[in-house]
């Protein structure tokens, strides 16, 4: 393989990749942007959505990447996959929102933070004790068409996450910006004491942040699936690192921010982990410092809560 | 649970509480040096030798969190790098081919001289004693406890989190792929057992237990005078109000940094004492789930809580290690009692994780104090002292020596030139001149946004100045960080009161006097009589100034100030900005919120203040304060000054009359209709 042609296949992993960071970094900016809280359940509501659209995919009798469907079939599935994947997975970010962190919302400190780290394990140890420690094989029914540039591969599937991916962010950037809750929604993260006045009902935009951030974390879940062909109770840690550097990098708060933040993470993963292997987290991790460090405010500028 | 122990203490209530704490001391003394001898299973003892380890850890965690209020979620990090430090230098993993370098070292007894495995020439054998490791390692990590912390500490308490995760995960990393150093994911082997006297430690339980006991003393110890000093009442004025903290003269930055390397320090000494006491060390005893646990034992036992922690961090490892596997046993009998398979295979030791997580979630919404407070509410006051006859202290006769004692020499106390300050495209400061002269009131009065708090916190440093200077008896203090400014004897009190709520009022009084103090970490840990004596006369200052409030104050020392009135949580404010002993005081509306009569007092306090010498620069809206109290009054509109004179002169001026009634008014007033 030429240099050029591993170019263009680290840039078609890392675009993958970053579809689903964006997807992931998108639950925190939306949460971050209202609340001001960095919510560390995120990292397993993905996970469990990774697993949501396995049991799915599963009832459908899909067991591995035997079964192959195309056409209508293919399509249903998952369709119905993707449906179901987020519906569940929104409903428990708004399960854990209502249980655990609505009656925290005036208390002052960490006690939220730390909450999310709680429910997080929760999440993490429950699917650990109940599906076991072992990788599952992901169901997978796309077919193998593979197109070649040159050496490089582009797999089908890898069209079909950017398609998903592409839809669902221009689908949440067309609510956030042009319907009447996506305005209350801005509006409140521009000072939740002022929507409120205004008539906003704050509460239910919190609700709306955690149910549309968990579903795009749901179906970031099913792509991690999809694209890698196993699931594990572990994968929320590292993606839910790498998605929260994302965010950051493009600004926390900021929703086109997220979505150029996790795409450049993917990148850097594919192109990095060519050159620097298993320092590549380092890599990562040393970003998420500098950013934080030397422009808080991401590429982007950060859109959080205007606190007198 | 604090009724249970009210009650369970009532039988023992005849002795004195101090006496009680000191038996209740030894009891656990005894029953902790004894436990081997009475319980002689080596299991059981290296359970509780592990438990040990990790309430050492759950200390240096609680320095960090539960004092200063730094989340820190990659702390097993400190832990890996104490215990990397003595694992590589006390075992076999680098063998660099023996010079003459080495000769040194040889002589003392760091390292030996070995033959090469290669059969030629010889090799360095590094043979650290594990006792020198113990301080060496601390002072390590706290090396990069600070290394860590320093570029960091600028960040929000939420993003410190995230990134100190980062680090936590980065140092796992580094370690499984360093292996030339580490031995990567197989770990290092065959580190050396602790020797003491030329008798080894092996594997015998034992020593390892009063090793940890040791530690767990020392550290409660340390942990315990470190809370009660001005060091420890600086990270609680940090984790109560940053803002606040900085400008009663703590240094931010450097108290911050102190706090994460003393907690390195606890976690690199514990892990060299881990590392011993395994004889190896892998890359997963350090990652996220163990930063996770010491979290959820401070959590649980109470953040900021010494006791707690320890508590906690003994409670849940032996949770882990003895009654998950008791109750189990249970449920498997009673599963075959009734003939129930699932009850009968059913395994609860997995779950500990799990039921960490259900542990900080249900801690955190209903007992967020942890199970032993670090903070024990207070008895409220009696009837009688609730209601009180007021007495309002005209405490010309108070000695206050330190305070005031400038003279009206007419000089400049204060010269504010050219100041302007802009918040994006609004200019809050427009070039403003103000001089306070030695020993006089000067009042800033202006229409709501005019720029009054702008200005002040302009002099204190918390917003910066674009252009010109700000002179404090001559010397420029534009520039300067908060608490250089107080040091330098400006002190002031805040419109909307910043006072560190979960702290006593003596506490808040005293904080005010840090800058004044000298006490550092040594002294906190050794209190040497000069120490003590320094925290004496810092307690006595601190009832002088309350006694300026009559006993309004003085009743209520030892209350949190969360649970006072408005108005005394106001004097609270200014009795703590007294307490530094500052040449100028900043008051910032402070009649705000109090009644005509409340009012009447704190002026006559503020002029009696005055009286001993005292400058003051005031912001007051009551206009009846200002002619009382100020011999100068400045005017603010828009960040600029429209005039300036005596009170009387400035009430007649007619851009005053404009600015605060408006134009229409005035015209109104002039008989013109609009």
């Amino acid at each position: 393989m030429t240099l050029t042609d591993l170019i263009i296949q680290q840039t078609i992993n890392g675009l993958s990749l970053g579809a689903m960071y964006a997807l992931l970094a998108l639950g925190f900016t939306l949460v971050y942007g209202i609340l001001e809280l960095i919510n560390f359940s995120h990292f397993n509501v993905f996970m469990v959505g990774s697993f949501i659209a396995f049991w799915v995919l599963q009832m459908f009798g899909l067991t591995g990447q035997d079964v192959i469907l195309t056409g209508l079939p293919l399509a249903m599935v998952l369709l119905v996959a993707f449906t179901v994947t987020m519906v569940g997975s929104g409903a428990i970010g708004v399960l854990i929102e209502r249980l655990c962190l609505r009656p925290l919302r005036d208390v002052k400190g960490p006690a939220a933070m730390i909450t999310t780290i709680g429910v997080s394990y929760i999440l993490f140890n429950i699917i650990l004790l109940s599906m076991g420690a072992e990788a599952r094989n992901y169901p997978n029914p796309l077919p193998p068409v593979r197109f070649h540039i040159g050496d490089a591969i582009l797999d089908v599937r890898v069209l079909l996450i950017w398609a998903v991916a592409l839809v669902l962010m221009v689908a949440l950037y067309l609510f956030v910006q042009k319907s009447r809750m996506g305005k209350a929604m801005r509006a409140t993260a521009q000072d939740p004491e002022a929507a409120r006045m205004m008539g906003v009902d704050v509460d239910r935009v919190v609700v709306m942040a955690f149910f549309l951030g968990s579903a795009l974390a749901g179906a970031g879940g099913l792509i991690f699936g999809l694209y890698y062909n196993f699931t594990s109770f572990i994968i929320g840690f590292t993606a839910g690192l790498r998605a929260f550097t994302a965010a950051v990098l493009g600004g926390i708060g900021n929703v086109p921010g997220a979505m150029v933040g996790g795409i450049i993470i993917g990148l850097i993963e594919a192109l990095g982990g060519q050159i620097a292997g298993a320092w590549t987290d380092v890599i990562i991790f040393s970003i998420l410092v500098l950013v934080l460090v030397f422009k808080p405010s991401g590429l982007f500028g950060r859109m959080t809560p205007t606190k007198s | 649970m604090s009724n249970a122990l009210t009650v369970l203490a009532r039988p023992v209530a005849w002795i004195p509480e101090a006496r009680r704490r000191q038996f209740a001391l030894a009891i656990v003394i005894v029953l902790a040096l004894s436990f081997p001898i009475w319980h002689d299973n080596d299991a059981d003892i290296d359970s509780m030798a592990n438990a040990a380890a990790y309430a050492t850890l759950a200390l240096g965690l609680n320095i960090v969190v539960g004092f200063a209020g730094l989340l820190d979620l990659g702390y097993a990090a400190f832990f890996a790098i104490g215990a990397y430090s003595y694992g590589v230098l006390s075992s076999f993993q680098l063998q660099p081919a023996w010079t003459d370098f080495w000769v040194p070292f040889q002589w003392l007894g760091l390292v030996t001289k070995m033959a090469a495995d290669t059969g030629s020439g010889s090799v360095v054998h590094f043979t650290l004693s594990f006792w020198l490791a113990l301080p060496l390692s601390a002072a390590f990590a706290a090396f990069w406890g600070v290394l860590f912390g320093a570029p960091t500490l600028r960040l929000r308490g939420d993003y410190l989190a995230i990134v100190t995760l980062g680090f936590g995960e980065i140092v796992p990393i580094v370690v499984r792929n360093w292996s030339d150093l580490t031995n990567g994911a197989a770990g290092l082997n065959g580190v050396a057992a602790p020797r003491l006297f030329g008798w080894s430690f092996g594997v015998d339980s034992t020593p390892y237990y009063y090793v940890a006991i040791a530690l767990v003393a020392l550290l409660i110890f340390v942990s315990i005078r470190l809370r009660d000093s001005r060091i420890g009442r600086a990270w609680m004025a940090i984790r109560e109000d940053e803002i606040a903290a900085g400008c009663m003269g703590v240094d931010l930055t450097r108290f911050k940094l102190l706090a994460f390397a003393i907690g390195a320090a606890f976690g690199g000494m514990t892990g060299v004492f881990y590392v011993a006491k395994l004889q190896t060390a892998t890359p997963e005893m350090f990652g996220f789930p163990v930063s996770v646990m010491i979290l959820v034992m401070i959590v649980f036992g109470g953040i900021g809580s010494v006791w707690g922690v320890v508590v906690g961090a003994f409670f849940l490892q032996l949770l882990q290690s003895w009654w998950l596997e008791d109750l189990t046993g249970w449920i498997n009998a009673f599963g075959s009692l009734v003939g129930s398979k699932w009850l009968q295979h059913i395994d609860l030791v997995p779950s500990i994780e799990l039921i960490f997580g259900f542990i900080l979630v249900g801690m955190m919404l209903f007992r967020r104090q942890g199970l032993i407070p670090a903070v024990r509410k207070q008895a409220p006051l009696s009837f009688e002292q609730q209601h009180a006859v007021v007495q309002r202290g005209g405490f010309t006769d108070l000695k206050l020596q330190g305070l005031g004692g400038d003279v009206r020499t007419g000089a400049a106390a204060m010269e504010v030139k050219g100041v302007t300050v802009r918040f994006g495209g609004l200019t809050a400061l427009n070039a403003v001149d103000i001089t306070v002269p030695n020993g006089s009131v000067v009042a800033v009065i202006g229409p709501n946004g005019s720029g009054k708090s702008t200005l002040f916190n302009a002099i204190t440093g918390l917003v910066p100045s674009e252009a010109g200077s700000i002179r404090f008896h001559g010397e420029e203090i534009l520039g300067l960080p908060p608490h250089e400014i107080l040091r330098k004897g400006v002190a002031r009190t805040f419109q909307n009161l910043r006072l560190f709520p979960n702290l006593t009022v003596m506490e808040n009084a005293l904080i005010g006097q840090h800058a004044r103090l000298t006490t550092g970490v040594f002294r906190a840990i050794f209190r040497p009589p000069g120490t003590r004596a320094e925290e004496d006369a810092a307690r006595t200052w601190a009832m002088e100034i309350f006694a300026i409030f009559g006993n309004r104050l003085a009743p209520r020392v030892m209350q949190m100030v969360s649970g006072l009135s408005y108005a005394n949580r106001r004097r609270i404010e200014i009795a703590r900005a007294l307490a530094s002993r500052p040449r100028i005081l900043l008051l910032d509306e402070p009649t705000a919120g109090m009644n005509p009569a409340e009012t009447l007092e704190l002026a006559e306090q503020i002029k009696s203040l005055n009286a001993l010498g005292l400058t003051v620069l005031l912001i007051e809206h009551k206009l009846d304060v200002v002619t009382t109290l100020a011999d100068t009054v400045y005017v603010l509109d828009h960040g600029e000054v429209i005039a300036q004179g005596r009170p009387d002169e400035v009430r007649r001026d007619e851009e005053v009359l404009r600015a605060y009634l408006g134009r229409n008014a005035q015209a109104a007033a002039a008989g013109v209709t609009v």
